[in-house]
């Protein structure tokens, strides 16, 4: 009898440490993606002027200014991306287009008009910097939360605000990083820091998100930063002219507006 | 000279009336500075200078938009020494663009056009290319060549209608003999210098000899289709007069078609594309090129986050081979029925992407001739761009395409300033 209560008393506390576990799981995966889509859904649509800094280890400072277009197709699901380049001179007048489906492998297409010509480029490595800088084009577009297994570490401060402190783990082997720390504000669902942690778990890249304005009635983080510590060098990006839901369609992310840049959003 | 001043004002004078006429929205003004020194490699390159590139180019570039319509000038400036000191003024770019209604674009004046999915491999873009820039070190803009041109665009469900109309026929811009040597079949050798200044007769000026290019584009799934048509010349002055001992530029029509799609974690391209040779439609005359069937298959991935790769295959079919080796008069070159290119290309940044090394192989197995692009350029600040590199050629023959320039092997360096 005292054998049976054991089994049945041990199978009742597994079960609830199960049930509490897999809540716990549920309940990172819930805020992983809420920040998401905060983080790169908001709206129906977005345009943004962008200015970008690439700071070597030297302190030598480059500049990149484009604008980028967003419009969401599916919430949390397919997007598509045009980025016209301003500066320097070299890209001027360039545009990059992708339609991002978070399952599968962008298209993308690069519009040279110097020489006229557009490029389809391969989208295999997600990890490819985008245009020189410590930031990456998933960094860019964002990684989708079902990529990796979420666990809630903690409930934190953070530069003085509430924080959800939140694991994740690739669930396939991965070359960005092994592990990745996200702190969420609990307020504005944002991610404001991210620790992304190399195969030998060192910490390589410090991602930063500040200046969190309201645009629209949207909490924007209009400063970002992605440090990468190992190598002692860092990018910026601030964002400016925001706008939200401004009926961006769906034909602007065609072959046409990559060679003629839609000037209603682009000046 | 002074024609060219004027010239100069001339067109600095367009640029400052295209702001009114775009309504003034947005203007812009862009450019760069920029010198270009190269040398043969070869001492006995019979040319005119051992120089291949002494040049200082200066480029205005001006963009002037609103709404409704856009307009866009580049402005080159040169002086130029590799042989006798020389200024030089030329309109790359000068257009207006606008849209009519919801589903009309049209491109109007100074323009340069491409289409197609080679990589430097040109079968259906039948637009002007400039090969002298091309195998001297200038920068890659420089390959394509402007056209005069108007170009409509029609946007529809089943696909994207392109038209470019060519008033006058506008030809490549091949070695001369100037500044790189050339084979001269008529010479029956590699030749240059003055006594060997070459210029193709251009078709008369008149309506009929317009050139007229056509695209057909849609996606399906992820794939672009592209059908195309081409109605005009030989852009290279293949065909041979032998009553006037001059060469010219023969009459062709292209039908084509090309599909480009992302397949195994990478870009594949196909393309094909008939070449009618229209002054030999029976294919026994051995003074103009043989029609042709040319196809080209490519594959371009990436293999690490800084390094690009992809590889063509080029095949060329002549249609009537036993007629043009009947008609070959002993003592002609004879060329194969089947002609075969591979190229390579792989492309790798380093340094936050501020030095790009890039190498560019073409090889033919059935003409035994190569031709190699290595470049080396560091951005030493966003404004500054420093670079090297070198074209080498070979062939074990001098008629081929890339042996007939094997005496003109040449490194460069270049440098920019940007603004």
């Amino acid at each position: 009898m005292m054998k049976l209560h054991h089994i049945i008393l041990t199978l009742m506390v597994l079960f609830l440490t199960w049930t509490v576990k897999s809540a716990a799981q549920d309940n990172a995966e819930d805020l992983m993606k809420k920040a998401h889509l905060v983080m790169f859904y908001s709206g129906d649509d977005g345009l943004t002027d962008v200015t970008m800094k690439i700071v070597n280890s030297g302190g030598k400072e480059r500049v990149r200014e484009f604008t980028m277009l967003r419009k969401d197709l599916v919430e949390g699901g397919k997007q598509d991306y045009y980025t016209y380049f301003r500066q320097p001179h070299d890209v001027s007048r360039l545009s990059f287009m992708v339609h991002k489906i978070p399952d599968a492998s962008d298209n993308r297409w690069l519009y040279v008009p110097a020489v006229d010509l557009i490029k389809r480029i391969s989208a295999d490595d997600k990890n490819s910097s985008f245009v020189g800088s410590d930031f990456t084009y998933e960094d860019v577009s964002g990684r989708h939360w079902t990529e990796d297994n979420h666990k809630l570490l903690r409930e934190d401060t953070y530069n003085g605000r509430a924080v959800h402190v939140v694991e994740s783990i690739p669930k396939e082997a991965y070359k960005g990083f092994s592990r990745k720390i996200t702190f969420i504000d609990k307020e504005y669902l944002l991610p404001v820091l991210e620790e992304y942690y190399d195969k030998k778990d060192e910490l390589e890249r410090v991602f930063t998100a500040g200046n969190i304005t309201a645009i629209d009635g949207i909490m924007t983080p209009t400063l970002r930063k992605m440090e990468n510590v190992k190598k002692g060098q860092y990018s910026t990006v601030e964002f400016n002219n925001i706008k939200y839901n401004v009926g961006i369609e769906e034909d602007i992310f065609s072959e046409r507006y990559l060679k003629n840049p839609p000037r209603q959003f682009i000046k | 000279m002074l024609n060219k001043v004027a010239r100069g004002f001339a067109a600095l004078l367009l640029f400052l009336l295209a702001i009114p006429m775009t309504g003034a929205g947005e203007t812009y003004f862009t450019g760069f500075l920029q010198g270009l020194y190269g040398g043969g490699l070869d001492s006995n390159n019979p040319t005119s200078s051992e120089m291949t590139a002494s040049e200082t180019r200066l480029q205005l570039r001006m963009e002037s938009f609103s709404n409704s319509a856009e307009f866009f000038g580049r402005l080159d400036f040169t002086y130029d020494d590799y042989y006798e000191p020389a200024t030089d003024l030329e309109l790359r770019e000068g257009f207006v663009k606008f849209k009519l209604g919801g589903k009309f674009d049209f491109q109007i004046g100074r323009q340069i056009i491409t289409w197609g999915t080679g990589d430097l491999i040109f079968i259906n873009d039948v637009f002007a290319k400039d090969y002298q820039s091309f195998f001297n070190g200038r920068d890659d803009q420089y390959l394509k060549a402007p056209q005069n041109a108007l170009r409509a665009s029609f946007y529809s469900a089943p696909g994207t209608f392109n038209i470019v109309f060519t008033p006058r026929f506008t030809p490549n811009r091949i070695p001369t003999g100037e500044r790189l040597s050339y084979y001269n079949p008529m010479a029956g050798e590699i030749v240059g210098g003055s006594d060997y200044y070459f210029e193709g007769r251009m078709p008369e000026a008149e309506f009929k000899n317009s050139e007229i290019a056509a695209r057909f584009s849609r996606y399906i799934g992820t794939a672009d289709l592209a059908l195309y048509f081409y109605h005009g010349f030989y852009k290279n002055p293949t065909g041979i007069d032998m009553m006037a001992m001059e060469a010219f530029y023969p009459r062709l029509n292209v039908y084509g078609t090309s599909v480009r799609m992302p397949i195994l974690g990478g870009i594949a391209w196909l393309e094909s594309g008939y070449f009618d040779s229209r002054d030999d439609n029976s294919g026994d005359d051995p003074t103009v090129p043989n029609s042709q069937l040319s196809s080209l298959i490519g594959f371009e991935r990436q293999l690490t986050s800084t390094l690009t790769a992809n590889l063509q295959y080029q095949n060329k079919y002549m249609i009537d081979h036993d007629k043009y080796v009947n008609s070959l008069v002993p003592g002609m070159i004879r060329v194969d029925e089947m002609y075969h290119l591979i190229t390579a290309r792989i492309t790798q940044l380093l340094l936050m992407e501020t030095v790009t090394i890039s190498a560019f192989g073409f090889y033919s197995p059935s003409d035994e001739d190569f031709y190699g692009r290595f470049s080396v350029s560091y951005k030493y600040t966003d404004a500054l761009t420093l670079a090297a590199g070198a074209n080498i050629f070979d062939g074990t023959e001098d008629y081929t395409d890339f042996g007939a320039f094997k005496q003109n092997d040449n490194v460069y360096i270049k440098i920019t300033y940007g603004y």
